[in-house]
């Protein structure tokens, strides 16, 4: 009887299991958005293996911000076309509004989130200001 | 003077070609929909990059695998690490030519067939579809759908829960390009 109980909590729970919360993992890697850019650039394949589904915390300089019609909020680092993209989603845009509001153009930004690999830019997604 | 109108002939055809044939976003929203009477499976992306080549009506699409999100956890983990291998292919991409004709000046919304490779999990398969366009000089709108079988990209579904994802899979697309200034 607690065998079943605990069996189907168990099945209960992976079914249900939570999202990964990135703001809660200790970053694996912290780097500078100009490394990270580099590092792809010098070799895609080894950076992907390296740095994809990873938490990271990089920094750079905030090329551009912008809003997209689900309410998360781009900050491309460094270069708007082919640097790194932070994107945060409405939720933690709405949790971190004072914080983010200071993140301008122009400005030094700390994110932290899963890099999802690069397109022309890096991709940085969950990502919550550090 | 003849050098002076010369120079400027070639300023002018300069600028001619430098003018906007390419739009492109980095924020385009790919969803797609397995779902079955068994279960709800929906996912998506903001973070498609797209562009599109007016002059020589060129589409290009890729995404990163992992930008999905889906409402359950469990089954972004399945679709990444068993179905994509996101790991192994961690992007998904089209490339393929607009087929109808179409009035870029117009400012009309066209439907169009589209046609042309798409590319993932390692396989690539010449897919056809239909999209809307909707050209304008500062903007251009796209959406389209197109339906794709898991197996044509050697995608294998356990038997176990073969029945709770549907035999072919609905991808929608909705794009709004912006010129591209390089």
């Amino acid at each position: 009887m607690i065998g079943i109980v605990v069996g189907s909590a168990g099945v209960y729970y992976v079914f249900n299991m939570p999202h990964r919360n990135i703001s809660k993992e200790n970053a694996v890697y912290t780097l500078e958005a100009k490394q990270l850019i580099s590092d792809f650039k010098s070799d895609e394949a080894v950076a992907t293996k390296k740095y994809l589904d990873q938490a990271i915390l990089v920094k750079g300089e905030i090329k551009s911000v912008r809003t997209l019609d689900n309410h998360s909020m781009v900050f491309s680092l460094e270069d708007e076309m082919e640097g790194v993209s932070c994107t945060v989603d409405s939720a933690d845009v709405v949790s971190n509004s004072s914080k983010l509001s200071q993140f301008v153009k122009g400005s030094t930004g700390t994110f932290k989130g899963r890099c999802s690999g690069m397109l022309m830019d890096i991709q940085v997604i969950n990502c919550v200001p550090e | 003077m003849n050098k002076l109108l010369l120079l400027f002939a070639f300023v002018m055809v300069f600028f001619n070609a430098g003018a906007q044939n390419r739009f492109f976003t980095k924020d385009a929203k790919i969803n797609f929909n397995s779902s079955t009477p068994l279960e709800d499976i929906i996912a998506e992306s903001n973070q498609a990059t797209t562009f599109i080549d007016i002059e020589k009506n060129e589409v290009a699409f890729s995404v990163l695998t992992t930008s999905f999100k889906f409402r359950r956890a469990l089954m972004e983990e399945h679709f990444n690490e068993n179905y994509m291998e996101s790991s192994k292919f961690p992007k998904a991409k089209f490339t393929g030519k607009i087929l109808s004709p179409i009035d870029w000046k117009s400012e009309k919304a066209v439907i169009v067939d589209v046609k042309g490779e798409l590319a993932m999990h390692g396989a690539t398969k010449e897919v056809t579809f239909k999209a809307t366009i909707t050209p304008g000089k500062s903007k251009v709108t796209a959406t389209a759908e197109l339906k794709v079988t898991p197996e044509d990209f050697k995608i294998t579904i356990p038997s176990a829960v073969r029945d709770k994802i549907a035999k072919e899979v609905t991808i929608k697309i909705d794009a709004v390009y912006a010129p591209y200034q390089q």
